[in-house]
């Protein structure tokens, strides 16, 4: 996918110092803004139950967030890259069923197991990347059909019966504490700077943006531009099988479908994070911003005592509304005044 | 440029055509068996497959092994595509199909085009309200307002409760809901302070519960449809406190019902719920009348709601559920197995692997069903469309009040 | 990688009759080719796929994804992604399901109706887009959330029932042998070969190949793809009439299932998911070749696990083999 947005295109073939401050400025308001919303949002949470917003539902939100943060890393970087990622379901599923099947019915701590199982899953996201970069298949749809193979595939191999149990190192890393903290916490936390360390310190990183803004002008500048745009969904189908890895520790166990629920939220953490869905632009930290709004939503709205339709329509006008609040116009307006 | 464009073409025509070698058209039919098809909405839940097993393993056992061509096709969620499903099932001239219907009144039409061409269709668990299927389901007997009620005793009449519920929309879900809440209005005391939707699965039960306790950490009862594990496993996450709760038939809930410490730390309750064994008695009813043993104009068959207090769990040693047993161990099954799967009297030809694999028991042959069938009651929407409900509706059958409101 | 600009805009009128089978079946060919080649093995493997019933019955199936998929087409020319549709077809449906009326009279003012609730949630869609500039797949996913939520709040259970004349005559055969639903489906098609030629038409092609090219030459951008959500509005909301028609009753989550298939129909047709490229008469057959392949899939007697497999490579290979031919043919 091309990216004809001369806005982006100007800021990174500038280059040079004034590109960095000018990304710091504009990402930063993005992910400070999103973070505000956050807090706002769970303290208003107050007026709905007074059992919100305290730090008990902090810990809910960012328990049940891990999932949504480490999911949206993924996808976040093949979106980074021009690109998109609709096979995180079937690779969640994949990670979960591979994980119970393989190590759990076997023996349960066998943990040297699991980079095996991300490693399988790995290489269905290079497969996909093939398809894409080599065949030129859109991504839309070569990672649609991924998804649809992966869960057919997966179907005949389970026989429609998942079995086996949790793996024990799931279960730590779900529902064991460090230090009193809750180990899911700690280990979300390492990951987003694991995962800020890679967007926005690295060369690799560096990379995404370049091709995410113009494929040719990086390869003309000498980006390994195969390399950068396979990498995006090898992470990506990665970070979904950790994610099902995740879910069968927090539920002890795997069911078919369980990654259906997080396809839509995980392009919606990426965009309300102020990545763009065209690629080039965003930074991890919005968009764990963005997945940790959509989880505080989540739990807010479950409390209220409306039904379900209506609801649904506040779930979906706060959406927007956090859409309206962080469009990028705002932000140079802003920053405008700022000057 | 080019050189690739050529490549790509070579691959992909080899891929091709190794995809269209698996088509041939299908296999010369035997004209003694008889074909059935099993449609199924989606497998991978523990609840569908099951209910698929069990019909496969009928299938396999003596005489039926014989007899019959059972087929099975998975549609998914979507109506459209079980639409398509049963009208090619009529196309290549089915003699029956066993079935959990999506929707219980978009297939209505296709239905009545294929009882027109002398197609039987069992519909378990699920109904559609065309009168021309056979309706066999447990829903008429009341699971809503008779767990609500069980739920109400263990309460004293009072207190905080979620309503765990199955998909939005769902008229299953509505049913079960609108009994519960017949119940839980009589009683002032009792406040519904979060009601969510689990869809029917363990994971986003626990995922959903873990939500309303963060708003609500001094609920006092939950009452929830399938996916109850999931609300033990989310109370047991936020601390050690358990409460009343009523559930359906999973084998985590069950054990835990009957488990001395779970019961310490305040659970109690009653196992009540959608049994899968409804397929199997759907499949053999169907089987019946197609041989010639029994006539049955088509009507709403009642499955009797399975009811198991905390009181009466009991575990199994063997096989099958023998001496008042109606759990098995957890290193027998997963949690998630659901245990009304197997029924003594219905089905004596399968056991547990059964239902965990679709395979036949050894030795076993199909046994006659007992010659009465219990009819359901009208209820409209469920099983019947333009009727009036009848007057029993919302009776309680289980249980009786050990409170007054 | 700049994307090349639509042949069909640039071309100087031809005569009419072979501009319009042009037209038909560029990028549409292949296409075509594979429908026909599939529905030729389905005859073979089920001899009662050609009467005039089984035809029908396919039709009526094809034409809500068809429409939808048509619909879509609107958006991904002009360059975005639209996923309101799950929610529009729910509302139409509910609300035909709740609000019957009786009648060739009622049947309009359904359809109007219907048009009205997909016009209005385009309009939406397209103010969020073109005029606050919102990403398109983030603000339609808002609009989608919501509008589900109304579906669930007109009714929240399945239930109710379509006008019956609805119900027969929209999914019945005209002199017992071409569908209803074949030739609502088809006046669309004939509808937009007209729209194409239109300023308006030409502009979408415009602005998804390009948009400041489009800008500077004139083209009132914000304009165009305000219009082009509304076009596919209009066109969801068509689709949800006839589903409607299809099932005879209400469900809330009804047009759920048809989202994603959309987007797999417009690429079996050969658009580019880029914008700019594609028509919509190839989303339509490509809508129609995913319901066919359910057909033949099932007709092989493949093991309903494994379908999957198949629908995803036949996915694929489509998309390798339109990419791949209109390579050469831009070659030569």
């Amino acid at each position: 996918m091309a990216n004809n947005n001369p806005l982006a295109e100007t800021t990174f073939v500038q280059s040079g110092d004034t590109r960095r401050s000018a990304k710091i400025s504009r990402e930063t308001i993005s992910a400070i803004a999103v973070a505000v919303l956050c807090v706002v949002l769970l303290l208003g949470a107050r007026f709905v139950s007074p059992s919100l917003g305290s730090w008990s539902q902090v810990e809910t939100v960012l328990i049940l967030g891990s999932f949504l943060v480490v999911l949206s890393f993924g996808q976040g970087l093949v979106i980074l890259s021009g690109g998109l990622d609709l096979s995180l379901p079937a690779m969640i599923t994949l990670g979960g069923i591979l994980a119970t099947n393989w190590i759990g019915s076997s023996d349960p701590g066998a943990w040297y197991l699991l980079p095996i199982v991300l490693l399988v899953c790995a290489g269905v996201g290079f497969l996909t990347a093939l398809g894409i970069v080599i065949l030129r298949v859109p991504p839309f749809i070569m990672s649609l059909a991924m998804s649809i193979i992966v869960s057919s595939a997966l179907l005949g191999y389970t026989k429609g019966t998942p079995r086996g149990a949790a793996p024990e190192m799931a279960i730590a890393l779900m529902k064991g504490s460090v230090f009193g903290l809750p180990a899911p916490i700690l280990f979300t936390i390492g990951f987003v700077i694991l995962g800020w360390l890679i967007q926005s310190r690295s060369i690799f990183g560096r990379y995404l943006y370049a091709i995410g803004t113009n494929v040719e002008a990086a390869r003309i500048a000498g980006v390994p531009v195969f390399t950068a745009q396979v990498l995006p969904y090898v992470l990506s189908a990665t970070c979904a099988g950790l994610v099902g890895i995740m879910l069968v520790g927090y539920s002890n166990g795997a069911t078919l479908r369980m990654g259906d629920d997080y396809l839509l939220p995980s392009i919606a953490a990426v965009v309300i994070g102020g990545s763009s869905i065209l690629g080039g632009r965003g930074t991890f930290l919005g968009t764990v911003g963005g997945a940790l709004l959509l989880t505080t939503l989540g739990t807010i709205i479950s409390a209220i005592g409306l039904e379900f339709g209506l609801r649904t329509i506040i779930e979906g006008a706060i959406v927007l509304t956090a859409l309206l609040l962080l469009r990028e116009e705002l932000f140079q307006k802003l920053g405008s005044l700022w000057k | 440029m080019k050189l690739n464009t050529v490549k790509s073409i070579a691959l992909a025509l080899a891929l091709g055509s190794t995809a269209l070698a698996g088509i041939q058209p299908a296999a010369a039919q035997d004209k003694e068996k008889f074909k059935i098809y099993l449609s199924l909405s989606y497998s991978g839940n523990a609840w569908q497959s099951e209910a698929a097993n069990i019909v496969k393993a009928l299938a396999a056992t003596p005489p039926y092994n014989e007899t019959v061509e059972l087929i099975e096709v998975i549609s998914g969620t979507d109506p459209q595509a079980q639409i398509s499903a049963y009208e090619s099932m009529i196309d290549e001239g089915a003699d029956g199909i066993v079935s959990f219907p999506i929707s219980s009144t978009a297939l209505n039409r296709t239905i009545r085009r294929g009882c027109e061409e002398g197609v039987l269709f069992f519909m378990y668990d699920a109904t559609v309200t065309e009168n021309c299927a056979y309706n066999v389901s447990y829903l008429t007997a009341g699971f809503g307002e008779n767990t609500a009620q069980a739920l109400v005793n263990e309460l004293d009449g009072k207190g905080k409760i979620f309503l765990s519920r199955g998909v939005p929309g769902n008229s299953v879900d509505k049913r079960h809901t609108d009994g519960a809440m017949h119940i839980f209005n009589q009683y002032p005391g009792i406040e519904v302070v979060s009601e969510y939707y689990s869809y029917w699965d363990d994971r986003t039960t626990q995922q959903e519960t873990a939500k309303a306790l963060a708003a609500h950490p001094d609920v006092d009862g939950i009452w929830a449809q399938a996916g109850e594990y999931g609300a033990v496993q989310a109370l047991l996450d936020a601390g050690d406190r358990l409460v009343p709760m009523t559930g359906e038939n999973s084998a985590g809930f069950r054990l835990a019902l009957a488990n001395p410490d779970m019961q310490e730390k305040g659970l109690s309750g009653v196992s009540a719920g959608s049994p899968p064994a409804q397929s199997g008695y759907a499949f053999k009813l169907m089987m019946e009348i197609l041989t010639g043993k029994r006539e049955l104009e088509p009507m709403n068959i009642e499955y009797p709601l399975p009811w198991v207090p905390a009181a009466s769990v009991q575990v199994c040693e063997g096989d099958v559920y023998e001496n008042g047993c109606n759990v098995f161990p957890a290193d027998r099954v997963p949690s998630s197995f659901v245990s009304e799967v197997l029924n003594p009297v219905l089905l004596p030809e399968v056991n547990v692997e059964s239902a965990l694999n679709g395979t036949p028991v050894a030795g076993a042959t199909i046994q006659p069903l007992p010659a009465e069938v219990v009819e359901a009651a009208n209820e409209p929407g469920i099983n019947c469309s333009r009727c009036e409900a009848s007057e029993t509706l919302y009776e309680l059958t289980k249980i009786e009040p050990t409170v007054q409101p | 990688m700049s994307e090349v600009l639509p042949n069909e805009a640039s071309t100087s009128p031809a005569p009419v009759m072979g501009s319009l089978l042009r037209q038909l079946t560029q990028g549409a060919g292949l296409i075509v080719i594979l429908y026909v080649a599939l529905y030729a093995i389905y005859g073979y493997l089920q001899p009662r796929a050609l009467e005039p019933y089984a035809i029908a019955a396919l039709m009526n199936n094809t034409a809500p994804l068809a429409l939808a998929a048509a619909g879509q087409t609107f958006v991904v020319l002009s360059r975005g992604f639209d996923l309101s549709l799950a929610g529009v077809i729910s509302i139409c449906n509910v609300t035909l399901a709740v609000v019957p009326i009786e009648g060739p009279g009622g049947a309009a003012l359904s359809v109007l109706l219907c048009l009205a609730i997909g016009a209005s949630v385009g309009a939406v869609n397209g103010f969020l887009v073109a005029y606050l500039r919102l990403q398109s797949i983030a603000a339609t996913l808002a609009t989608m959330i919501i509008c589900q939520g109304i579906a669930l709040v007109i009714l929240n259970a399945p239930g109710g029932f379509v006008a019956e004349w609805i119900v027969y005559e929209m999914t019945d055969r005209l002199w017992g042998l071409v569908p209803v639903s074949g030739l609502v489906v088809l006046s669309v098609v004939a509808l937009w070969l007209m729209l194409r030629r239109t300023d308006f038409g030409v502009a979408i092609y415009a602005v998804g190949a390009d948009e400041q090219a489009a800008s500077l030459s004139g083209v009132n951008v914000r304009r165009v793809r305000f219009g082009a959500f509304v076009g596919a509005g209009l066109l969801y909301g068509l689709a949800g009439f006839m589903l409607s028609a299809q099932t005879a009753t209400g469900n809330p989550n009804s047009g759920t299932p048809l989202l994603l298939l959309t987007f797999a129909a417009v690429a079996l047709g050969g658009t580019s998911l880029a914008g700019g490229r594609g028509g919509l008469f190839a989303s339509v057959i490509g809508a129609a070749t995913l319901t066919l392949l359910q057909k033949v899939l099932f007709s092989t007697g493949v093991s309903s696990f494994y379908t999957g497999i198949f629908q995803g490579a036949v996915l694929i290979l489509a998309v390798v083999f339109s990419t791949a031919i209109s390579r050469i043919g831009e070659e030569k």
